[in-house]
């Protein structure tokens, strides 16, 4: 491992060179990760929550073109679409946000190698900064993350004090990344930035996701996922502002009679219309089956096809839910026969 | 809170309700809805300035109507109701979705609520729509509790925010809904939390011919959020749900707060207020205001 010690205010400057060079810069902030413009207001703080809204969008936007087409009245011409794959840059990722794009890429890469997403990805270089907060809703330590965790993260930041950073380079991406400016580094000491890390509070272990699993595969009948069906309103708020949730719907767009596009948009498990089918018939008619899809689909399902858990553990969901429903909660009750999941 | 909780048992244990909406306490500054139908799980029940949740969204819901049927008899479903959550009730009895004899409301003096869950309760963090309530005591109820208490002042900024957009020239109101709206990501939250928003299947669900866009750019933002407003004109309540429910922190009750002035301004009409007025939308009169009629 590569450690390094940044300032600050190199920092900002290796920020304001990204920016002059047409590529785009990232940071976190309370609503959402936003484009910076302007390097003096970045404000690194790692005792911040998780913004509301994931950076997801910036590799898996929430709609966009896949091809054009032109009718004629005996041909239907495709029109491919140039991919926007400029250099992104996300500065200050949390822990739990960084490792999503390897969580996601195994979908986007599984019986089709899905050209908007790789190209995407590939052009996304991650600095991660260590997280020094949990509210009662994190739960990373249960998805084998947590706020110290480099995995993802192509660049680690962890704060040594007010104006220094430790810097660790941890991939082949981020060594080429941060190569033209190593003059702004200076050599690290691993054990200083390993004290802070290794006092950082950690939220405390919710649940054991391998027994979340293997209950999973016993009660999919189970009347426990009544609770919640009853109480779930079927908005896809968990899904849309989740780091890794990837489901999307395929409309059509019609310009005019002769012109229109194929658009790729954001979809989500608990709206009733994703499993309709064109015959009528619904396999997930009510709520209690979505819900109980939600949570298959990110402790087994993904399990099962990929090997990994298809959650980082950074409570989004349950933060913004219109009806508080925690999925810490109710996963760690599922296996529990005296507590209901609701 | 004692009386709540007996008041809800004796319901259930006495076979009158099948069920009671209420809230239960999370966390210090944070409550959930709770759909009670064992007399035991009463004691979760509670009533605070942080029970922010517009449970009559629960009463059209079939799988909650279904709760209800008990061999061949239909038996009645309890809400625990603030005031302005039972003008949601009156408006969807008024609309013919829910029947006045089935439900039975358990409501409370109220001195308003939190902006949001893990605020303080005072006059900063109070609710946008606690600040102008004239509903402190519930229009309609079967069951009153809690003390009248004061509401903490605080300014109505909602209101001089909507004179500001009024103010603002044509371009200059666009721009500021196109930036609003850009953040919109369609996961219908504020269609999900709306007691009002009770159609089995909405417009935007309707995809062959597609209606409403259902991308979230530009032209599919607008067209959903200003048909919403369009629904809900003289019938949203103000409950200010779909602003709290929103992960994009788009100031949804702006928009409904203005339509439901326009509907005053109009017809002095307020939704979910009396339960002898017809609906705004469902009544004629020859009388009404024509200005709106190209």
């Amino acid at each position: 491992m590569d450690e390094k010690i940044i300032s600050r205010d190199d920092l900002l400057k290796i920020c304001q060179d990204v920016i002059e060079k047409g590529n785009t810069l990232l940071t976190p902030g309370a609503a959402d990760y936003s484009v910076v413009k302007d390097v003096s207001k970045i404000d690194l703080d790692a005792s911040a929550l998780p913004s509301k809204i994931s950076y997801k969008s910036y590799v898996f936007p929430r709609t966009e073109p896949v091809l054009y087409y032109k009718r004629s009245k005996n041909d239907v011409q495709l029109i491919d679409v140039n991919i926007d794959s400029k250099k992104i840059v996300i500065l200050g990722a949390k822990p739990c946000d960084a490792n999503s794009l390897n969580i996601m890429k195994h979908l986007f890469n599984w019986d089709y190698s899905d050209d908007f997403f790789n190209m995407r990805a590939k052009n996304f270089i991650v600095i991660g900064l260590m997280c020094s907060q949990f509210d009662e809703y994190c739960f990373c330590t249960s998805v084998g993350s947590s706020p110290v965790s480099e995995k993802g993260s192509d660049i680690f930041l962890i704060p040594l004090d007010a104006n220094t950073y430790a810097l660790k380079i941890i991939t082949d991406k981020g060594k080429e990344f941060i190569s033209p400016y190593n003059g702004h580094l200076k050599s690290g000491d691993e054990n200083r930035s390993k004290r802070i890390t290794e006092n950082v509070k950690l939220p405390e272990t919710a649940f054991d996701s391998s027994e979340v699993y293997e209950w999973l595969g016993e009660n999919f009948e189970s009347p426990k996922w009544e609770g919640v069906g009853n109480l779930c309103l079927s908005c896809a708020q968990c899904a849309f502002v989740c780091p890794v949730c990837h489901c999307f719907d395929i409309m059509d767009e019609d310009y005019s009679y002769t012109e229109g596009r194929r658009m790729k948009n954001w979809d989500g498990c608990q709206f009733g219309n994703f499993t309709l089918h064109a015959s009528g018939h619904n396999p997930r008619d009510i709520q209690s089956k979505r819900y109980r899809q939600r949570v298959n689909h990110k402790f087994r399902y993904y399990v099962n096809k990929f090997g990994e858990i298809l959650c980082t553990g950074c409570g989004r969901c349950s933060r913004g839910c219109p009806v508080s429903i925690d999925i810490k909660e109710i996963v760690s009750n599922c296996k529990n026969d005296q507590k209901e999941l609701k | 809170m004692n009386e709540l909780i007996k008041h809800a048992r004796e319901l259930l244990e006495s076979g009158e309700v099948a069920a009671v909406i209420g809230y239960r306490q999370v966390s210090a500054k944070r409550t959930k809805p709770v759909i009670i139908t064992d007399p035991e799980e009463t004691s979760a029940l509670v009533f605070n300035e942080y029970c922010l949740n517009n449970l009559a969204v629960y009463l059209t819901k079939a799988r909650i109507k279904l709760l209800c049927k008990k061999n061949d008899k239909v038996l009645k479903l309890a809400i625990t109701a603030k005031p302005c959550d039972v003008h949601s009730i009156v408006a969807l009895i008024q609309e013919n979705q829910i029947d006045r004899d089935t439900i039975h409301i358990i409501s409370f003096n109220c001195h308003g609520v939190a902006k949001d869950f893990g605020f303080d309760f005072n006059g900063d963090n109070l609710a946008s729509k606690c600040i102008t309530c004239e509903t402190h005591k519930p229009l309609y109820y079967d069951k009153l509790f809690g003390e009248v208490m004061e509401t903490p002042q605080a300014s109505d900024t909602a209101i001089a925010r909507i004179k500001e957009i009024e103010s603002m020239p044509h371009n200059e109101r666009f721009e500021f809904f196109k930036g609003e709206f850009d953040k919109c990501i369609k996961c219908y939250a504020c269609r999900a939390v709306c007691p009002l928003c009770y159609c089995q299947r909405c417009i935007t669900d309707k995809t062959i011919p597609c209606w409403i866009e259902t991308s979230s750019h530009q032209r599919g933002n607008f067209a959903w959020n200003v048909i919403r407003a369009f629904h809900l004109s003289g019938r949203c309540t103000g409950c200010g749900e779909c602003d709290r429910a929103c992960p994009a922190d788009i100031p949804l009750s702006l928009i409904n707060r203005k339509m439901s002035m326009e509907a005053k301004n109009l017809f002095s009409f307020v939704s979910g207020r009396s339960l002898e007025t017809p609906t705004l939308v469902g009544s004629y009169n020859e009388k009404d205001n024509d200005e709106l009629f190209m």
